[in-house]
């Protein structure tokens, strides 16, 4: 039997099914598409017993410029008991503890590879008035599971400027969990470029818990042939101030699928929020599909909270025009789905890595 | 050059008849007017030359320079030289349009098996262009048309043919939304395009537009088909007149 603690709100935790004995068997410990939050992307149906990686540690590396430190600890989980957190609390094996003093800057990033296959959990901590870029590169292997959690800290004022580029296989299975603990006058810049899996779910949970919050949460999927891929996302906010701008924007070909999940949670002393979330796609096949899912719950009364989603196919009208100036049909679609699509990296201030995720989705396009 | 034999067009799956018969022949160096009542067809036929989708050719021929216009896609026949000045000229955003044209210039290059347009050069030619059409340079920054007035769009579609350099040109209501200076501009950049080698359809409700570009010939498009022809003068006496003895 599956049970749920009565008392706690299963919706605002991933993949939280309860907590259970050690005598479950793995489909049971994983999402289904039974749990609201993962009704469109049911990792238990994706994952069959003795897949590549299901009960071990991720080969991590992570590159850090000087300054910043990476320690290995003993992981903590006291704080979350999802399911997919107790398995990689089971597999990964201790936590990579990276540190970024404070008042640190560096022109150089701190890069996560080897998320091919198996459990990590990671934590990076910025300290007050730190600023870094983290890039991670999800490079998943054929048939292989991942599961990875990062803890992010942000104290005062500090800036994390994150990018997160997924060129899986068409038969990885991902799930990418990571949790923001967002202090005073903090920032975090967040961008993501995913081309799915088999199933990919891509999550991001922010706590505002200081004053004048700020985070930009943008994201591109660009899905073909039978990929998922999710994004997901919570920001959950306690303090007055906040500033969130999310922009996601997908396009999806063939039998692939898209799901967007976003929810602001605006807590009742977070008093004059602004808030806007908006989830654009196109759909470039009938045969694929598109869930979206865009949420406001909102307890403060002076705030500034919007949310827009919409889906539709590239305009007939723009493409006859363009084919009439001569260029032919495949360019003038990858010419209007890469303008479509492109904005949402116009927030990115690196513009050499802006440059690189757009040469990746122009070869997608091509 | 351009022939068109006997052409019937609907739309709405077949079910609306639009264009009932009508041939028109076009030949080199010489510039036709279109003119008719609203609804007569007009710009169908532009549709219908450059292979729009939705309508429906039912019977007839149309052949450029003795090729068959009908059995090319969009792009083929804008390789071929045809080009079409919309009546409402598409906002394209995201494209900045110095890469929307350069793009459109090279794809027909390179469909026609000639070398493509170096940056330098194409921006050279822009740039004396834009002047010449008195565009401010800004606007060939800005994504294609977004924002663009009424005005400035027409003047964009001026531009965007005099740097292609078509053989033959539809202009569909291309007087629509221009003040009197940005006509005669307009116009003054028609005229320089006019050439032994090449023909020009202009399609226009009012005979306003001729008064600056002067017609060979002039047709009135009614019932679905040409139902009268004449020379310069006759466009004045249709302005005078009305369209009503043409009319169903």
């Amino acid at each position: 039997m599956r049970c749920r603690n009565p008392i706690m709100d299963y919706r605002d935790k991933p993949g939280n099914e309860g907590v259970w004995g050690n005598a479950m068997t793995l489909s049971n410990q994983l999402p289904t598409r039974r749990n609201e939050a993962w009704k469109w992307t049911d990792v238990s149906r994706s994952v069959a017993e003795g897949i590549r990686g299901i009960s071990v540690a991720a080969p991590v590396q992570i590159f850090v410029p000087e300054g910043v430190t990476v320690t290995r600890v003993e992981a903590n989980n006291a704080a979350n008991d999802s399911s997919l957190y107790a398995l990689a609390t089971e597999h990964a094996g201790q936590t990579y503890a990276i540190d970024v003093p404070a008042g640190f800057l560096s022109e150089h990033p701190v890069q996560i590879e080897g998320l091919t296959h198996g459990h990590a959990q990671i934590s990076l901590s910025l300290g007050k008035g730190a600023r870094l870029q983290l890039v991670e590169h999800y490079d998943g292997q054929a048939g292989a599971f991942v599961n990875s959690h990062l803890n992010v800290k942000l104290a005062e004022y500090a800036v994390l400027d994150r990018v997160i580029v997924q060129t899986d296989t068409e038969t990885t299975v991902r799930v990418a969990t990571t949790y923001v603990t967002a202090w005073a006058n903090s920032e975090l810049m967040q961008h993501t470029l995913a081309f799915g899996g088999q199933l990919s779910r891509l999550e991001t949970r922010l706590a505002g818990m200081g004053k004048a919050v700020k985070a930009t949460i943008n994201g591109a999927y660009l899905l073909d042939g039978k990929r998922h891929c999710d994004m997901t996302s919570y920001i959950d906010l306690a303090c007055p101030d906040g500033l969130i701008r999310q922009s996601v924007k997908g396009v999806t070909a063939d039998k692939s699928r898209g799901v967007f999940q976003g929810k602001f949670h605006v807590r009742r002393p977070a008093q004059h929020t602004d808030a806007e979330m908006r989830h654009d796609a196109i759909m470039l096949s009938d045969t694929s599909e598109i869930r979206s899912k865009p949420e406001l719950e909102i307890y403060a009364d002076d705030v500034a909270c919007a949310h827009g989603n919409t889906i539709g196919a590239l305009d007939e009208s723009a493409l006859f025009y363009m084919r009439q100036r001569g260029i032919p049909l495949a360019q003038a679609r990858a010419l209007l789905t890469e303008a479509f699509l492109a904005s949402v990296f116009d927030t990115l201030e690196d513009e050499v890595m802006r440059e690189s995720l757009l040469d990746k989705l122009r070869g997608w396009l091509a | 050059m351009l022939k068109i034999n006997n052409l019937h067009v609907s739309v709405d799956d077949g079910q609306k008849p639009i264009l009932t018969g009508l041939s028109l022949d076009v030949p080199k160096g010489e510039v036709h007017a279109i003119m008719g009542p609203n609804g007569a067809g007009k710009s169908t036929l532009s549709y219908v030359l450059t292979g729009r989708d939705g309508y429906e050719v039912i019977d007839g021929t149309v052949t450029l320079d003795g090729e068959d216009l009908l059995d090319m896609e969009p792009e083929e026949r804008a390789a071929a030289g045809v080009f079409l000045s919309f009546q409402y000229p598409l906002e394209i955003p995201g494209v900045p349009t110095m890469t929307f044209l350069k793009t459109a210039l090279n794809a027909q290059r390179k469909a026609r098996g000639e070398e493509e347009m170096k940056a330098p050069e194409f921006l050279k030619k822009s740039r004396a262009l834009a002047a010449e059409l008195k565009m401010k340079p800004e606007m060939l920054k800005r994504p294609l048309n977004v924002g663009f007035s009424g005005g400035e769009k027409k003047r964009m579609e001026i531009f965007q043919m005099m740097m292609l350099e078509p053989n033959f040109i539809v202009m569909d209501e291309t007087d629509s939304g221009l003040d009197v200076d940005a006509l005669r501009i307009v116009a003054d950049g028609v005229n320089k395009l006019r050439s032994p080698d090449r023909g020009m359809l202009i399609i226009t409700h009012y005979q306003r537009l001729l008064d600056y570009i002067v017609p060979d010939r002039v047709h009135v498009l009614a019932k679905g088909g040409i139902a009268a022809s004449g020379d310069a003068d006759f466009a004045k006496r249709l302005e005078k007149e009305g369209y009503d003895a043409y009319a169903a």
